[in-house]
Formats: C-alpha cells, structure tokens, sequence
C-alpha cells in the first residue's frame, strides 16, 4: 500500500543490485589481471618494468650445458651494465641484450628471470616487499653445447641456413645454428651499439633472423618422413605395401589428374616395386605420391598437427608455423586437389617448414613416436648457487612404437643402405648406426635447390636427432648430408 | 506533473466549500504572508558527516605521507601546503552546510572526498609536467590544477546543496535545458579542437572544457522531467507488438527519443563513444525506473546492441576499438599499447600495489600509459595501490550510487526521484565504463573516472551532481519540538494560539 | 635511518594508508547499513498518512500520501503534496506534527484552509479521522501503519 505513494522505491533496490553485479565484475577483473595473470604479466618480457629494469640492471648470466659462461655483464667506467658475449656462434639462440634496442633471443625470453624480476609465489613476494631488495637476479642454464655450436657455425661457413641438433629423449637442443650469425657483444656494447645494429638492419642476409625457427622452407624429400608417419598411423599404408604401377611410372611420370609427378633419378631400382623401406632408401617420389594419395588429405593433416604443423612450436624462442597448404582448399586438409596433395606428399606443392620442425620430426622418431616439447632453457641457478631445474615436457604421442620402428628401419637403411648411401653421402657417423633422409627442395625459378637433412643416431637407441638445411645448397646429399654427419661425429666424440 | 501552471495565487473564490456549513472565508483574511518556516534554519550539526571527513582525511594524510617518504626518504606529506587546502576546503564545506541547517545528507559529502583524496594523491604522484598552465607569474602543475579544481568543484557542490531550494526551475524548464545541452554540443562541433582524433573539446579562447561531461548532467534533468510528467503513460497505454512483449506508445517517447538520437548522433560523429554509451546506459535505467517494465530495458538493450554493430559496421574507429578489445596483442606497439600496459600495470601492482610513488610511471622517464591522468587513473591506482586500492575505489562509488539511489528512494515525487536515481547512476556508470575498459572487461572508450580522474570539466560536472543530489536530499525541516508555551505564544501571540493544552479550546 | 629500517618503515605507511582508506570506507558503509535498518525500524509514514477522499483533479481520490513532520500542501511543484487546484495557493498551508499531535497551519492563502468545515486561523491541531478541505480538495488525517 505504500508502494502507491512511492512506487520507485522497490525498483531502485533492483537497479542497485545491477550496479554492484556490474562492480562486482570489475572487482573480479581486477582480481583477474592483479592476481590471477600477475606474475605472467608481470615477468613477461613485454612488461614495461622489465624492460626498464632490463635496461638498468646487470643480468644473470648464461651458461651453456657444460657450464661455459655464454653471456655476462660488465659495467663500464662509469657504472653502466652491458653485457659481454663469448662467441658470434650463440648469436642466434642467446639473442642480445642492449639498452638502446631492447632484447632479443633468450635475453629476451627470460629478461624478468635474469634481471631478478620474478619471486616465487605471490605470498612471498608480497612479504619480500619489507624487506631490502634482495639480489633475484638469476643465471640460465642452457642445453647448449658451445662446441657444437661453433662447430654448426663453422660447417655452415658462408652458405645461409640452420641446424638444429636436439635430443629426442628430453627435447634439449644442443645445437642452434642459424647463419650468418652477428656480433650479438658490438649490440650490446654501449659505445658501438647504434653503428652496429643499424648494420645488421640493413644486411640484406638478415642474421638477425633465426632460420632456425622463424624461416619457412620448402622442405623436398624430407618431408617424405611426415608422409609415412601419417601413412603407417592412420592404417592406410603398411611396410610392406607396394604400388604395382610404380615402377612403370618411373619413366614417364604419374600422371594425377592430368599432372605428371616425375622422378627418374632411380632407374638402378628397375621393374621392383618398391615398399616402404624401398621407396625411402631411393627417395622415390612416386611412391610417396601414391602412399600421400592413399593416405588421404584428412590423415597428412592430422599427422602433421600432431608434429607440430600449422601453429607455432612451444619453444622459448619465437617460432614460426609451418604449413602443409596454403589453406582454404576445398578438399580434406585444405588442399586443392589430387595434384597439390601428390606433390605435398614428397614435400613439395605448398609445404613449408621451418629447421626446427623438420628436426622435431626426425626427434620424434629417434625417440618412438613420442613428441617431446623443444627446450633450450634447463634449469636457474640463484645468487645462492641453488638450481632450479626445469623438466622436460612431452607434447604427445605422435605413432605408435611398432609403426615407428618401421620409418626407423627405413631411415636407417636410407643412410646405411647400399642405395641409400648414393642419396646421403657422409651422413653415417662410423660405428654408429645412423638413420635418416636427405631432401632436395625445388624452389621454383633458377635458384639452385634447398638441401636438407634430418637424421637420428643411434639407430637402435637415439640420443640425438638433427635437421641441417643449406639455402640453395644442392642436392641434399651433397652439402646437408657431410653437414650433419660431421655434427653427428663431433656428438659421439664428446660423449665419454 | 500539473501542467503549465500559473504559479499566481488564485482569485478569491465566492462561497463555501462544498459540504461546508461554515461561512466562506470570512475567518481568514486573504493576506499574502511570508512563509512560516523561515528561510534559514537554524545551525544543525552534522557529526556523522564531521567523523567520516576526518577519516578520510586521515587516510589522504597517510598517504601524502606515504608519497613524500617515497620521494624523500623523510616522512613528511609530499605536498603538505596542498594537503592542508584539501582539509581545509573539506572543513569549510561541512561549516557552511552546518551554517545552512538543512538536513542534507551526511555522507555523499565524504564519499566524494574520499575519491577526490586519492585522485588528488594521484596527481600529486603523477609527473607534474603532464599538464601546466601558467597562471600570472607562476606556473601551476598536475597536482596544484588539480586542486585547484576541487576546490571550484567544492564551492559549486557546497552552493547547490545549499542554495538550490526548489527544483521547479529544474523541472518546468525541461525543453530549455535540452536546448542548452544540444546548443552546447553544437558549439564543441563547430568550435571544437581535435584530441586524439575526437572533437571533445571546446577551446574558445581562455575558456575550454569538455561539453559531454555537463550535458550528462542536462541530460538526466530533461530524461526525469520528462518521464516523470509522462510515467503513468509510458506504463500502461502500452502498445502490444507481438505475445507479451509490449512497448511504451511511441509517439510518446518520440521527444526523448529524439534527444537521445540527437545526443547519442553527433557524441559518435565526435568520436566520444564513452559518453554515447553512458547516455544510453543511464536513459534505460530512467526507463526502466519509470516504466517498471524489465522488458523497455530488453528492448533497450537489444537495440544497443545492434545499434552498436551497425555503428561498427559504418565507422572504422568503432571497429578499431573492438579489434583492440578483442586483442589488444595484435597490435601490442600501436594500437593496443595503451590497453596492455594499463593490464600490465595491474598486474605489477597484486595484492596490495608497489607503493605511492613506487610504480613505474616515475622511473621509466617516460609514461607507459600516455593518458593515465584522464583514461587510466584505474591503471595507476591498480600498480600503486593494488587490487586492495581498486576495491576501495570501487566502494566509494558504490558508496555514492547507494545514497542517491536511497535518496531516489525516499523523494516524494517520480521528478525528484528520477532526478536523483538519474544523478547517482550518471557517476556509477561512468566509473564502470571507464574501469571496465581500463580492464578488458568491455571496449575501451575515453571517459573519465568521476571525481579522480584530472580535469576541470570533469571535476565541475560531477560536482554538481553531488550538489544537485545533496540538495535533493533534503529531508525538510525537522520535527519542531511539542509547542511549548512561551515560546510558541512568543510566536504565534498575534494569532491569539495559546498553550498546547488551550489549542482545541481556543477553536 | 638505515636502509633496512627506512623500508619497513615504508611499507607500514604503505599498508596503513591502504588499511585507512579501508576502515573510512566501512565507516561509511556503517553508515549506509544503519540508515537501511532505521529505515526498517520507522517506515516512512508511521506518524500519519493524508488519504485524498475527493478532489476535481489531481491527486486522484483514493492517493495515499505519507506524511514528513512536516508536510507542505500547495500547488507549487516543491510541495510535499501537491495540490492541482484552482483554488489552492502556492504554498497553501503545512502540517506539523509537533510531539505528540498533528497540526495543520494556513499559510495566508487566498481561499483558506478548513478542518472538518471550520476554517483555520493560524494554526489547529489536527486529530486522526479530521478531513482537511483545500479548493475542493479533501484530505483525511488518518494512522499510519502500526
């Protein structure tokens, strides 16, 4: 009855119930952002106090596998920290830290860690607050050996390209070589820091780019392996599975939907049709066109996800992702035809694939079928000296291990086989059984091919898996192959 | 309400009352007397207003404390001269309303201080050179502008609330107000100086502001003196669209429909989609309040919705802002860059902030977020202050929405009410769009933060918001005490009324 | 003063002006809590209502209005019960209720003020169940809710 004389009062309870919803989620949001996402937020290397402080503060310093100091700081005259690099070669993972152009690599990566910008869990640095600041900064400990590393860069010589060496087991990468490399100290130097970098900027060779991870390449014939992964894992093909039309095909092509795939440069295989083991021993590409035709647009899709394709790579590095199609295809996977899934299925068409990748690809079969997430980060070390260790990670299973130890027995007769050997010349590490494929990727135009690599050594139990890609070095069994079985060699001679 | 009334008394009227035996006016002499309560009552304390102020004064001395220890390393305020003019201010505003005597309410006034205190602490902490003006001979900064501000805000408050006894100039000149408003519009339009690529200010000459933040006010005035004169209409002449749902008959909110539309046209033509979205924010709360009928806000709602889309689709900065809002890390050095690092400096700040002073607008040398004295007050409240900080601010404005929706609550009529509830959400809202922003939580829109953020405009607005709603507090004179004799025969003596007791007698 | 103590002196300041902001914002909200419960307590119009028993315009017959201590009658828009007649004046006459009973005072209008018939001079107590007629507008004092 009251309510006649003031009929607004009973809505204005229900509208004050709406506005305090509304601050309640604004109580939430900022619950969100100033606690929830803090530390994340706060450590990233976009935060601005990192970046300020990065700029202010001396670092922790880098250490490679064997704890040889890669990076470290030094003050000069007049108290201004810079930071000091041992060698060009760790350019390309180790990054730079500068004043003036901010940070790159892991110096990017883990600015707040080696700066000291982050505490452990939110209580205690809530309770750090009272007390000094205390000196968080802390050093990295990497996977990185500098010996392989200089070695890579030194293999590499004038030639652009990229080596990955990991192990397969743990996803340490040993090796991260990406050529030309640069004078990561004369960035960082306070007194030479412009004149330098406005060089590399201008370098047309761009050493500032990690071909390693960021550069997408045709990958050819070693792409073959992701095939026969998604061949062998979705029960479209078998070791044993032969294409009777094969052999005769060598001549004149395979002719898909008008399209010829050609190849040819096997005749010693004669009129035997060809099986798995086979067709990668001689890198036959019709073969590998009829099993990707077999296996279907859907399947290569799915398998190459699981390698890591079409979205960027876990890494502590920026990557790039590489790509089975361009995309928006009408059929299965996103390819446009019969033709563009042939021609993907021995790593041409419209594959592109960085180093990292493909090395991922020959590390999850060296290490039966399971995906193990790359890393170059391994453990903290604080002021205290205490370590911190950061544990590998698997990213999933990608075969099951019976299927994979036939792509291992194929790769293996691929560098070892009588055939074989024609096609990977000095890949194979003596008294190591290798395994592997070597790639020729036609770019199109004049341009001598990419020559590509990836391997895994020991065979019967790998510890360590490689990708190698020269730009327009040749025929991979030329330039990629000898690349990495030197890598391979120097490995197995540092291991004890 | 009652029309266009002519507020000269009536003529005499011949004859009785009907079903009145007594003869016609001939025991009350027609005189046009003064009115019996007098115009200015006598001083009334106001010892909750009194304790609340010192508390939060006390707060803001801490924290000017905090600031100077910051800076200096001494614990001293870090603008003791400016802290002394904010309380004294504050003290002087509480005199005059316990001069005045009414019975206002008692706590929107330290509410509102409350805000003002931390937003004047902010500017203190801010670069000074973020703003400077000279002012004769001497060059005023962030922090002294800002108070200076107040203390205007403070005396336009303190007037209002004291001296606005009647709101029949408010209510009865409703299309003039909307005129005003729109007029003022006009003038930004065609006067006005571009700001980040938004005509929101004026600038002639030595006098500038920002015309959205009074019109805000205008608008509310016109909305409730509209709805509330219309209300039973809008309610029950409901015109049937399909099963249920029913709308208000159109062509009576065709008028403020019309002032919306006008509104709501040319602040998007000017790139002021913040205020936009206030207006209409607060027009469907009135509508809602007037109507009753959730349904209007529904409605309301789904047509701001595709209102929004097709202002998207036809404006490309709308659909900037909500690419930003959808990711900002798209873009995270251009146009992303201010919304990341307000999220980041939230995020330095957890639980309890670095500190006054300690945050990193100082240190950088330069300013993460260019606009953190207009659009990012939050942003900085929520690095130095932390989450604990943002939640007091929130509670202050919840503070100010729940007096005026309660003093909405109590009007004895749908004007004052709407007045009220219209006033209290005008600040409510606003706060929530500029915070949800400055969070991620809707698009970001430049607005400011009602009582922290810097600016004149701003400041006078909201001040006359608070002035306009304490004045509508007004709960009357109070209960005068029971008659007591002398004093009551001192007064009334010519009338011949003569003790409690004798006055059934004497009739 | 050194280092160690200058910091934890900090961060008491620090934390004390965040824990004062906290407690000048309870004491609000103390405030706020208190005006609901006496709200509760003393719903508006436990003094007396003034029920319209017939008018020509507005106020409809049969509008309730709660009474304020002290209640203004009169057709300007600022009165506490506004009156749309054309023969109430602006500020027609105010009810006050003065300890312990109602009183009704005309404020020199042109027509006057009436109680049960009998016009006011001055100023009348007014009993519950008394009519007030202004123009032709007639108002009952009655209770207000118990």
């Amino acid at each position: 009855m009251m309510i006649r004389e003031r009929p607004l009062a009973g809505r204005m309870i229900g509208l004050y119930l709406v506005v305090v919803l509304a601050f309640g989620a604004i109580a939430a949001g900022a619950g969100y952002w100033g606690v929830v996402r803090a530390d994340e937020l706060a450590s990233s290397p976009n935060d601005a106090a990192v970046q300020a402080a990065a700029r202010m503060a001396t670092r922790g310093r880098i250490l490679d596998r064997d704890g040889t100091v890669l990076a470290r700081s030094r003050r000069t005259d007049d108290g201004t920290p810079y930071r000091v690099y041992v060698d060009d070669a760790v350019s390309t993972p180790v990054g730079y830290a500068s004043s003036l152009y901010g940070a790159a690599g892991l110096e990017r990566a883990y600015a707040a860690e080696l700066t000291g910008q982050t505490g452990a869990d939110p209580l205690s640095r809530v309770l750090a607050k009272f007390l000094p600041p205390a000196d968080r900064r802390l050093d990295l400990r990497t996977s990185l050996s500098l010996d392989l590393q200089r070695l890579a860069v030194r293999l590499l010589g004038t030639d652009r390209g990229a080596v990955v060496m990991l192990d397969p087991r743990t996803g340490e990468v040993l090796t991260m070589a990406s050529t030309p490399v640069y004078d990561a100290s004369a960035v960082a130097a306070p007194a030479t820091s412009k004149k330098a970098f406005a060089r590399l900027q201008a370098d047309d060779a761009t050493p500032l780019l990690n071909r390693a991870t960021l550069g997408r390449y045709v990958p050819g014939s070693v792409f073959k392996i992701v095939t026969a992964i998604a061949g062998l894992g979705s029960g479209s093909v078998t070791p044993a599975t032969t294409y009777p039309e094969q052999p005769a095909a060598e001549e004149d092509g395979l002719l898909v939907d008008g399209y010829r795939v050609r190849d040819g440069h096997h005749p010693f295989t004669g009129s035997t049709a060809l099986d798995l083991t086979g067709a990668t021993e001689v890198s036959c590409n019709i073969w590998y066109a009829l099993a990707g035709l077999d296996t279907g647009g859907a399947n290569l899709d799915a398998f190459a996800r699981r390698l890591g394709f079409e979205k960027p790579i876990p890494f502590d590095l920026p990557t790039a992702a590489s790509q089975l199609t361009n995309g928006g295809g009408p059929m299965a996977g996103g390819f446009l035809d019969d033709v563009e899934l042939a021609n993907a299925s021995y790593g041409q068409g419209e594959v592109l694939a960085t180093p990292l990748q493909m090395a991922l690809v020959a590390a999850t079969v060296a290490n039966g079928g399971e995906l193990m997430e790359p890393r170059l980060a391994t453990a903290f070390i604080d002021r205290d000296g205490r370590e911190t260790t950061i544990g590998s990670h698997s990213l999933g299973r990608v075969l099951d291990a019976s299927a994979n130890a036939a792509i291992v027995r194929a790769m293996t007769q691929a560098v070892e086989g009588e055939y074989g050997r024609l096609f990977t010349d000095g890949a194979a590490v003596p008294g190591v059984t290798t395994a592997g494929k070597s790639g020729t990727a036609q770019i199109g135009g004049t341009g001598e091919p990419h020559s590509w690599f990836i391997g895994f050594a020991p065979a019967e139990a790998p510890t360590v898996a490689i990708a190698v890609l020269v730009e327009n070095g040749g025929r991979g069994g030329d330039r990629a192959a000898p690349l990495a079985g030197r890598m391979l060699r120097a490995y197995f001679d540092r291991q004890p | 309400m009652t029309g266009p009334a002519s507020l000269a008394d009536p003529a005499p009227r011949a004859g009785a009352p009907a079903g009145s035996g007594a003869p016609a006016g001939s025991g009350a002499p027609a005189r046009s007397g003064a009115p019996t309560l007098p115009a200015f009552a006598r001083p009334r304390p106001r010892p909750r207003e009194l304790v609340l102020l010192l508390a939060v004064l006390g707060a803001v001395l801490v924290g000017s404390l905090s600031l100077g220890l910051t800076r200096t390393g001494r614990l001293e305020p870090a603008d003791p001269v400016g802290f002394a003019l904010f309380a004294a201010g504050l003290l002087v505003a509480h005199l005059v309303l316990v001069l005045a005597g009414r019975r206002l309410d008692q706590v929107l006034l330290p509410a509102t201080a409350f805000l003002a205190g931390i937003g004047l602490l902010l500017m203190e902490r801010l670069p000074q050179g973020l703003v400077v003006q000279e002012v004769g001979s001497t060059t005023l900064g962030l922090g002294e502008l800002q108070l200076v501000w107040l203390g205007l805000a403070l005396v336009v408050a303190t007037t209002i609330a004291v001296g606005l006894r009647s709101d029949r100039w408010l209510r009865l000149y409703k299309y003039t107000w909307a005129a005003a408003g729109l007029l003022l519009l006009l003038l930004t339009f065609v006067f006005g100086s571009e700001v980040n690529g938004s005509r929101l200010t004026i600038d002639l000459g030595p006098v500038s502001g920002q015309p959205s933040e009074l019109l805000k006010v205008i608008l509310v005035v016109f909305f409730a003196a509209y709805l509330a004169e219309n209300r039973i209409l809008l309610a029950d002449a409901r015109v049937r669209i399909a099963g249920p749902i029913s709308v208000p008959p159109l062509p009576y909110l065709a008028p403020i429909g019309a002032m919306l539309a006008l509104a709501l046209g040319i602040v998007v033509v000017q790139r002021d989609l913040g205020a936009a979205l206030l207006f209409y924010a607060v027009f469907l709360a009135l509508l809602f309040l007037a109507t009753g009928r959730l349904t209007d806000a529904v409605l309301g709602l789904i047509l701001f919705v595709a209102g929004f889309l097709a202002l998207a689709a036809l404006f490309p900065h709308v659909q900037q802002r909500l690419a930003i809002w959808i990711d900002p890390w798209s873009d995270p050095l251009g146009a992303g860059y201010q919304l990341i690092q307000s999220l980041h400096a939230f995020a330095r700040g957890g639980l309890v902030g670095t500190g006054l002073g300690a945050g990193l607008p100082e240190t950088g040398g330069r300013l993460p977020v260019p606009a953190v004295h207009t659009d990012f007050p939050l942003a900085a409240i929520g690095e130095e202050l932390g989450v604990a900080g943002v939640l007091a601010v929130l509670g202050g404005y919840l503070v100010i929405v729940e007096r005026g929706l309660r003093i909405a609550a109590s009007s004895r009529d749908d004007f004052r009410a709407l007045l009220a509830a219209g006033l209290a959400l005008v600040v409510g809202v606003q706060a929530a769009i500029i915070a949800g922003g400055n969070l991620r939580l809707i698009p970001l829109t430049g607005i400011t933060l009602p009582f922290i953020s810097y600016g004149g405009s701003s400041l006078l607005a909201n001040a006359l918001v608070i002035g306009l709603l304490l004045a509508l507090s007004d709960r009357g004179p109070a209960p005068p005490g029971p008659p007591r004799p002398p004093r009551f025969a001192r007064l009334r003596g010519r009338h011949g009324v003569g003790a409690r007791g004798a006055d059934g007698a004497a009739r | 003063m050194t280092d160690d103590w200058l910091t934890l002196l900090l961060w008491v300041v620090r934390l004390g002006f965040l824990l004062l902001l906290w407690i000048a914002l309870g004491l609000m909200t103390r405030a706020l809590l208190r005006d609901v419960r006496s709200a509760a307590r003393n719903p508006a119009a436990a003094l007396g209502r003034l029920v319209v028993v017939a008018s020509a315009g507005r106020p409809a017959p049969g509008t309730v209005f709660p009474l304020d201590a002290v209640t203004t009658l009169g057709r300007d828009l600022g009165s506490s019960v506004v009156l749309d007649d054309p023969y109430a004046s602006t500020n027609h006459a105010v009810l006050t209720f003065r300890g312990r009973a109602w009183y009704v005072e005309d404020l020199g209008s042109t027509n006057g003020t009436f109680v049960s018939g009998a016009p006011v001079t001055g100023i009348a107590v007014l009993g519950y169940g008394d009519e007030i007629q202004i123009g032709d507008v007639r108002l009952r004092l009655e209770r207000g809710r118990a």
